[in-house]
């Protein structure tokens, strides 16, 4: 079966300072660190694009693992601010790698919910074709869309870059997904000439449907929410993880928070936290990720770590 | 439906546990000089539409502005 092997990030070294806006947005230090829960935000260079966040990460997963590129038989791109309309961002990626012809390479454009979709997708994608390894890479560097002007998006998300390298041999894999869309609130997260968010909207919809997705997962599994060892919930902001930990009565010790200091990084943000234990978790032990966001959409899975 | 009164609404925000100083709120003073932030208001709107079974257009939001506002929209609605 399928699994995620090694997970390799990038986080850009540039830092924005959200303590330096206090003033600007008229907000407190306070509202900062409780309920954004960004202090400072990973910028990439202007002329950085989606492909070289990639590649940086993969230059981390080489770090970690023995990778011979000639073994990867697929290379997926998770990203909406590709570095072209056309081509996609993989087919760039995948030369830049120098990654082998016959590697099959595809974007799937999806924001927050895109890391548990594409792992979906990825997964059955390599099954059906027999495939051994292959490389799902998340990178959407929302800095090229944000208005700094704008307090509603201005304080909130960071650029990085993930690579999960998805191994017939791994053992951390997946027992079920579940997914969803809400396409009439498409309009609460937008990029039209900027990025615009409705933040009322949005957090209405997260918190309602988050809560169901899980609820429903967890009873398609027939296993109760005190079964799950971790939680990786999409690092949105504190207030809505806050939310979802409050709505679904979890025990907080045993949900991640991890983006004071690089923000919400769109679907980089579940594989950057699960990049920090995936070495370390134990046989048997059962993983939740939710991700949400634009579309309005979300995907939800429980892995577990085998032998 | 019977009118919604200003513990109703209150009791729905606690029950949610949006708010840590729900206790305090003063019904008639203005919610964003009680320490409620914007994102507060959202979760607190939140609750009371799936308490009273209203919903509260973006549109409406800038004339609420207190729980009084709030008891007044929903017994409205109703």
């Amino acid at each position: 079966m399928i699994g995620i092997s090694q997970i390799g990030t990038y986080i850009p070294e540039k830092k924005v300072s959200n303590l330096d806006l206090l003033e600007k947005f008229d907000v407190s230090e306070a509202f900062i660190r409780e309920k954004i829960g960004v202090l400072h935000r990973a910028r990439k260079e202007p002329e950085q694009k989606a492909s070289d966040l990639c590649v940086y990460a993969f230059d981390d997963l080489k770090i970690k693992t023995n990778l011979n590129v000639e073994e990867i038989e697929c290379c997926v791109v998770v990203t909406q601010n590709p570095d072209f309309n056309i081509p996609h961002t993989s087919a760039i990626v995948h030369g830049k790698l120098d990654l082998p012809e016959d590697c099959a390479s595809f974007d799937i454009s999806l924001g927050c919910s895109g890391y548990v979709y594409a792992l979906s997708i990825v997964m059955a994608f390599m099954q059906a074709n027999g495939m051994k390894k292959g490389l799902l890479f998340t990178a959407d560097p929302y800095s090229d869309i944000v208005d700094e002007d704008d307090k509603n998006t201005a304080l909130i998300f960071g650029d990085a870059g993930t690579v999960s390298l998805l191994d017939s041999s791994a053992t951390l894999t997946p027992l079920a997904f579940d997914f969803g869309s809400k396409g009439k609130g498409y309009k609460g997260l937008i990029n039209q000439e900027n990025l615009y968010m409705n933040g009322r909207a949005v957090f209405g919809f997260t918190a309602t449907a988050v809560p169901t997705s899980i609820r429903k997962l967890l009873s398609k599994l027939n296993i109760a929410k005190e079964n799950i060892d971790r939680w990786y919930l999409h690092q949105g902001s504190k207030y809505i993880i806050d939310t979802i930990i409050q709505r679904l009565e979890l025990d907080e010790s045993k949900v991640v928070f991890d983006m004071y200091e690089y923000g919400n990084t769109v679907s980089s943000s579940i594989p950057l936290l699960l990049s920090k234990d995936i070495d370390s978790l134990q046989v048997g032990e059962k993983i939740a990720l939710s991700g949400f966001g634009v579309g309005l959409s979300w995907s939800s899975a429980v892995l577990q770590k085998t032998n | 439906m019977a009118a919604v009164s200003v513990e109703e609404v209150l009791e729905a925000i606690k029950k949610a546990k949006v708010i840590t100083n729900a206790d305090k709120l003063d019904p008639s003073v203005l919610l964003s000089e009680q320490d409620v932030d914007s994102l507060d208001i959202s979760g607190m709107l939140l609750s009371v539409e799936e308490a009273f079974g209203v919903e509260i257009p973006d549109e409406d939001i800038d004339g609420i502005q207190t729980i009084n506002d709030i008891v007044a929209y929903v017994n409205v609605k109703n």
